[in-house]
């Protein structure tokens, strides 16, 4: 397994976050991270990058315990793609590459850096607006270099958070393809924290879902996507059905538009729908 | 294209070179080796700005001799000693002075994420003009020695420094935290500066208010010696940071960390290396507002934001933009002159409103 969480447990200060996470991501697979907002994907996503250093439980990569390696050490093997933040000052998006190799060069870039990042850029196909700055880019675009960065970073883990939040649908859809065609070329674990979950259901190879810091779902998207599971988590009756080849998750909503339900209410929403 | 392609890559697997970073970097040093090179000219001329008919030659003779020994002949010793004992610390404190305020701004401003923010930021100019006010006003008429205002005012600097980062660390080092306690510190000690001011008399509230405005007017060797020393210390030192300022500057806390960077020891240590830089500048010369806010912008824009090449050009751009700001302040109402602190934001001001116009982008 190249990504392996063993009960991972989180808290800010008294408030517990994330309570006794376990699951794994094989090399090559591709997994969403899903879950109501609020639910620690996050969280989960930063202690895994080394962002938070987690109280308990461990988190492996490729058979290593990442708690015993350096800061510099854990850059070079797990990536982390945040989510979209404004920068105060310009830079070309050649240089925003360049950042991902932070870990892996001393003062001065060399020459296998450049390489580095000639080949993400080219990758994500940013060779035309390489020398562009961040600021003029669109942001799809942006969502992408900051891909690339985390791509240039060399990692055997790519972590995103909900890179595809504030893109359009053919950007989602990009992203979650490069991604999926980067797992499998290379062989690393991706997990992306994402709200979609038909996007996940049929670019993933697997889901694991967040409720209230718990792990409540893991496995392939068919499997793992329960009418009852979905509506205990987001509060909301689903229809869950096969659909070109991908599961595909529907909320039921009533006449009046109430998708937030109870017990009750799942009746009455379901008899309306039909 | 081909030829700046040619250099030889180091690494063996290393991808054919990469031609529009290659071509950067060459424009990176000639833009560097420019700016050393306009600074040193600048430092050269500006010794003979003045009153007193001395050359370039004259400069060149005088450092020549102070530098590898000679005799000097009787005519040439009056101009001797006004270039060595008046103008030559003149010039380079003026110098090192905008270098280590630019290079205090630029720690400041990357470290806060913030392209507004300056070396005073946290109060440190305030703090410091209530140190050399209360020791102006303790000792009242009697003649003080030049070091006590300059110890006075730095004691002062570093306490309240000090005090605003052990505050905001106990609060993880908000960037937030940060600002707003630096205003609050602003606030306070310009009132107790006003309220010894209140009470002073004639001679204590003149000698307080000189104090303030920012000069290089009574500039000796020893200043130098100390102003100089502490940019030459800091600049290597910074540089050894660059690469992690620029993780934490363009790409944030979270994904800084995600890098391999040790984010919270590197902002303390760092803004504590850069309210030293300005405590020092304000204890020995007064407040020179501005230096620190459009030194780094200035290098910004000639140079890119990339911190390694960012931090020494910005001691050059806040160097050049003090030094010429004094030789403006000897000549423009000659023989008077006005102080640096005052000519530096007439000629900051309308540069930096003309960079705000037309490069937007870059301020966003």
């Amino acid at each position: 397994m190249s990504l392996s969480v063993q009960h991972l447990s989180f808290a800010y200060g008294t408030r517990q976050i994330l309570e006794d996470v376990t699951f794994e991501v094989a090399s090559g697979a591709f997994c969403a991270l899903l879950g109501p907002n609020g639910s620690g994907k996050s969280t989960l996503v930063k202690a895994i990058a080394g962002v938070h250093r987690a109280r308990s439980g461990s988190i492996a990569v490729e058979g290593r315990d990442t708690a015993a390696l350096g800061r510099r050490e854990l850059a070079r093997v797990v990536g982390y793609v945040p989510q979209a933040g404004d920068a105060p000052f310009d830079l070309t998006v050649r240089e925003a590459v360049m950042l991902g190799r932070t870990p892996h060069f001393g003062f001065a870039p060399r020459a296998e850096d450049h390489a580095a990042v000639e080949d993400a850029i080219q990758r994500m196909g940013l060779s035309e607006i390489a020398e562009r700055s961040l600021s003029e880019l669109s942001g799809g675009q942006q969502q992408r270099a900051l891909i690339a960065r985390a791509l240039a970073q060399n990692t055997r883990v790519l972590l995103l958070d909900e890179p595809t939040s504030a893109l359009d649908l053919r950007y989602q859809i990009e992203t979650l393809q490069l991604v999926r065609r980067i797992t499998r070329e290379e062989g690393i674990s991706a997990l992306i924290a994402i709200h979609d979950l038909n996007h996940a259901a049929r670019y993933c190879d697997q889901v694991v879902v967040l409720h209230g810091g718990r792990l409540v779902a893991d496995g392939a998207p068919q499997h793992a996507y329960e009418e009852a599971t979905l509506r205990t988590v987001y509060e909301v009756d689903v229809e869950v059905t096969g659909h070109d080849g991908a599961v595909e998750v529907r909320p039921r909503i009533d006449a009046a538009g109430v998708t937030r339900t109870g017990g009750e209410l799942a009746d009455t929403a379901e008899v309306a729908a039909r | 294209m081909t030829a700046t392609a040619q250099r030889p890559a180091t690494g063996e697997k290393a991808a054919p070179a990469p031609t529009p970073a290659r071509r950067r970097e060459a424009r990176t040093v000639a833009v560097l080796v420019g700016g050393v090179t306009l600074s040193l000219l600048a430092l050269l001329v500006s010794v003979t700005v003045g009153t007193a008919g001395i050359g370039i030659g004259d400069v060149v003779r005088a450092v020549k001799v102070s530098i590898v020994g000679g005799t000097i002949s009787a005519d040439f010793a009056s101009t001797y000693s006004v270039i060595t004992q008046l103008r030559l610390p003149r010039v380079l404190l003026a110098f090192t002075a905008g270098a280590a305020l630019s290079v205090s701004g630029v720690l400041m401003q990357g470290l806060l994420r913030n392209p507004l923010v300056s070396p005073f930021t946290l109060g440190v100019s305030p703090a410091a003009a209530f140190g050399a006010a209360l020791v102006i006003t303790l000792a009242g008429s009697s003649q003080l020695p030049a070091w006590a205002t300059i110890a006075g005012a730095m004691v002062m600097a570093l306490a309240v420094s000090a005090l605003v980062l052990g505050i905001a660390t106990a609060r993880r080092m908000a960037v937030a935290t940060l600002l707003l306690l630096g205003i609050a510190m602003t606030q306070i000690f310009e009132a107790l500066t006003s309220a010894l001011q209140f009470t002073a008399n004639e001679n204590t509230l003149q000698a307080i208010i000189r104090w303030t405005f920012g000069s290089v007017n009574d500039a000796v060797w020893s200043d130098v010696h100390i102003v100089g020393g502490v940019a030459l210390i800091a600049l290597p030192l910074t540089l050894f940071f660059a690469k992690d300022l620029n993780a934490i500057a363009f790409a944030g806390d979270d994904a800084a960390r995600s890098f391999g960077v040790n984010v919270g020891p590197i902002r303390i240590g760092l803004i504590s290396l850069a309210v030293a830089l300005a405590a020092v500048v304000v204890s020995f010369c007064g407040i020179i507002g501005f230096v620190g806010l459009v030194g780094p912008h200035i290098a910004r824009l000639a140079i890119g934001g990339d911190h390694r090449h960012l931090l020494p050009f910005a001691a050059l751009s806040g160097g050049l933009l003090l030094l010429v700001a004094d030789a403006v302040g000897r000549t423009v109402i000659a023989p008077a002159v006005v102080p640096v602190g005052i000519v530096v934001a007439f000629i900051g001001g309308p540069v930096f409103v003309y960079l705000i116009l037309t490069r937007r982008n870059t301020l966003k």
